[in-house]
């Protein structure tokens, strides 16, 4: 006690206080904790007229709920990257709002987890928009709570068809007029390519296999719809669970079977795990043909089994070798930025800030008005990396083209090159 | 079925069970030595696959790898088992957590390491094993056929040292009464930490033959024990033999189940294990622990 005594005088003759007693110390935090509630302290019912000055030019608070560990880690890193590339692009501005810093959580994709994070960005944070979510079981548990907190959520990612449908009871989930999506549903990825192959290509037959989920199944039944439209039939159908450690036994059946052509929905290891052994059992020798959904050769996939893809045809939205001057100026600033390729979630994430930052500019960043706010989404429309991009009003949902893509050898990589496209792909949920 | 798909079938399913034997036989010889549960096991095997890339890359030999990822994970069993377990010896609940420490903080680490990170990737298998050959007029890949008889070599060799050799029979003896063990003047700490750093290095060694296989990627580690410990437990706890019985049933029970009922074919391999708890507790090979 003695000795700080005798250092708090010699503070106190060079004019500082060097140690705060126990009650300055209680004084002067609960001051500041009592500072740091004040915003937030104040009634969030308030009239929207008297909050509107305040909106416009207050800093934009957006919170990003993305998966940072376990499988669909990587994805999560990616869309946080192209995120943050995003906002720095545009000056940490968007209108007359400062954007800092978005708020991250990890969906740890769980949808208890996912749940528990949505939650605090409505109570705690107070976020202005809620973006991300990679898996779409995750995205149907938190449709009610966004759609009741009045939060004006956009989907970057998941594609289950319900999120931007109506359906009977709201089963398995609905849309909602606060839910935006910025990437896709399965239907459009899986049954425009159906129609295609049979009135396009004259696949009269064709087999499928595909990844025994929610996403896989639907995938399966909106290819299914879109063959039989174009005058095709499926023969017969395989499903491997979600994280099958081993492809051999399910390949060994395909080629037991003798349809030649084969739709699948996988993505990432399932994606390699069915690549690699359908090279070594000789797949294409033996004349059948890969068909896909555009996940099954995306980057990810791509980099590791290389030239082992070659032939596969697949239908996405986007490709990294896409012709347009915005795809060449985004994956020219990715690259800069973190020397690596974009990848299609990349590009999702990308969108869903870039129609937040299109409607803010129409609002001249008065965000206080949630009703003219999704309007002003709404009627948000853009050239994206992926070509035109504009939102469904109906149903929130991106109305895109679709590109049908080959993998080839380019330069010495194997890289999917687009061959055709099915323009203006429009959800025909309602 | 034709007999010719049969037989390619039960080829796939003999080759995943010969994986699931070098899977499981670390994890089998702790359990059955020092009566631990090594939860760190799949961390061990996602460490040693991951090494596995990096000797690859550098050296571009699979076979370097083959070599020195047992040496590596094996040290760190060396490491491991006197500074963790020792101190916990008799108290096995504690060392089970004290695994599932490790498991956690060499998962973590392998996260953040950049050049492994969270992304999906694959080790090639080496080129004079990368191709296939015809069997039956049918592609069939050469890895598999080398991860047979390298199942079966591993199996073969363990049982011979088990059996035959000086520390086969002191790890016998260990897993009967390891007290009269130390009693009769054998170093028991020392037998521990030897036997904790081979299952280790088996492990390790799972990781490479495995990894061109299954692939790398975040949850490996989790796969991998959650398939070891299935094998272990239908075969019977703690020994050399209830692995590869396990193995032998697991492998082509799973592969035939994907093909016979594909809708079950995640649950079809936990339905035996399930089945085999009912009617023998203890595994099919298991002996009856005494407990005194």
């Amino acid at each position: 006690m003695s000795r700080s005594t005798t250092t708090n005088e010699l503070a106190k003759r060079r004019g500082y206080t060097y140690r705060l007693t126990r009650r300055q110390f209680l004084i002067a935090s609960s001051a500041a904790a009592l500072a740091a509630c004040g915003p937030a302290a104040t009634p969030s019912g308030a009239p929207a007229t008297a909050s509107a000055a305040a909106t416009a030019g207050k800093p934009l608070k957006l919170g990003i709920l993305l998966p940072f560990t376990k499988v669909y880690a990587e994805l999560g890193n990616s869309m946080k990257r192209s995120a943050d590339l995003y906002i720095k692009s545009k000056g940490g501005k968007f209108a007359n709002r400062t954007v800092p810093a978005p708020i991250y959580e990890d969906e740890a994709n769980d949808p208890q987890v996912g749940l528990q994070k949505t939650q605090k960005f409505i109570d705690q944070d107070q976020v202005d928009v809620m973006l991300g979510i990679v898996a779409t079981p995750i995205a149907y548990a938190i449709r009610n709570v966004v759609d009741s907190a009045k939060l004006i959520f956009i989907e970057t990612n998941a594609g289950g068809n319900a999120l931007t449908r109506a359906t009977t009871d709201c089963k398995p989930a609905c849309k909602s007029k606060y839910i935006f999506r910025s990437s896709f549903t399965s239907w459009q990825i899986s049954n425009p390519i159906g129609e295609y192959m049979a009135s396009k290509k004259g696949v009269k037959e064709a087999f499928t296999f595909v990844s025994d989920y929610g996403f896989g199944t639907e995938s399966q039944a909106d290819f299914t719809a879109g063959l039989t439209k174009g005058g095709g039939k499926v023969t017969g159908t395989l499903k491997a669970p979600l994280g099958n450690n081993d492809f051999l036994p399910f390949v060994t059946q395909l080629k037991a079977q003798p349809t030649k052509d084969i739709y699948s929905f996988f993505s990432g290891t399932d994606a390699i795990g069915y690549i690699k052994a359908w090279n070594q059992l000789g797949m294409s020798a033996a004349g059948y043909k890969m068909n896909g959904a555009g996940f099954l050769t995306e980057q990810d996939v791509l980099k590791e089994v290389k030239e082992q893809a070659v032939g596969a045809i697949t239908s996405l939205f986007w490709a990294v070798t896409l012709d347009n001057p915005e795809n060449k100026a985004f994956t020219d600033l990715y690259q800069k930025e973190y020397n690596l390729l974009p990848d299609v979630f990349a590009v999702q994430q990308w969108d869903g800030m870039r129609a937040v930052d299109e409607a803010l500019q129409k609002l001249g960043g008065d965000t206080s008005d949630k009703d003219r706010f999704i309007r002003a989404l709404e009627d948000t429309s853009f050239k994206s990396p992926r070509g035109d991009f504009a939102f469904d009003k109906d149903t929130h949902n991106p109305i895109q083209d679709m590109y049908i893509r080959e993998v080839k050898v380019v330069g010495g990589q194997a890289v999917n090159v687009i061959s055709d496209k099915i323009a203006r792909v429009q959800d025909p949920g309602k | 079925m034709s007999p010719e798909l049969a037989f390619l079938q039960a080829l796939n399913g003999i080759s995943f069970g010969a994986l699931l034997f070098i899977l499981a036989a670390g994890l089998s010889l702790i359990f059955g030595m020092m009566d631990v549960v090594n939860l760190a096991h799949g961390a061990f095997y996602m460490l040693g696959a991951y090494i596995a890339l990096s000797v690859v890359r550098t050296t571009g030999s699979f076979w370097v790898a083959l070599v020195a990822v047992p040496l590596a994970l094996g040290a760190l069993g060396l490491v491991v088992e006197p500074l963790l377990l020792r101190r916990l010896r008799g108290r096995h609940l504690d060392q089970v957590l004290i695994t599932v420490g490790v498991a956690l903080v060499i998962t973590d680490l392998i996260r953040l390491k950049p050049d492994w990170g969270a992304e999906v990737r694959t080790l090639p298998p080496p080129d004079a094993l990368a191709g296939s050959i015809a069997i039956l007029g049918n592609d069939y890949p050469v890895y598999r056929l080398f991860v047979i008889a390298f199942g079966v070599t591993l199996a073969l060799s363990l049982a011979a040292l088990h059996r035959r050799s000086r520390a086969g029979a002191l790890i016998r003896a260990g897993v009967d009464d390891a007290q009269m063990l130390s009693a009769l003047g054998v170093d028991t700490d020392r037998l521990f930490a030897v036997t904790y750093a081979i299952g280790a290095a088996l492990a390790g060694l799972a990781g490479v033959v495995a990894a061109p296989v299954l692939g790398l990627q975040p949850g490996m580690d989790v796969e991998a024990l959650v398939l070891s410990l299935i094998v272990v437990v239908v075969g019977g706890l703690g020994t050399l033999g209830g692995a590869q019985v396990g193995a032998a049933l697991v492998g082509p029970a799973d592969t035939f189940g994907k093909v016979f009922v594909p809708q079950f074919a995640l649950f079809f391999i936990f339905a035996i294990m399930a089945l085999v708890l009912l009617l023998r507790p203890s595994g099919l090979l298991g002996r009856i622990r005494v407990i005194r």
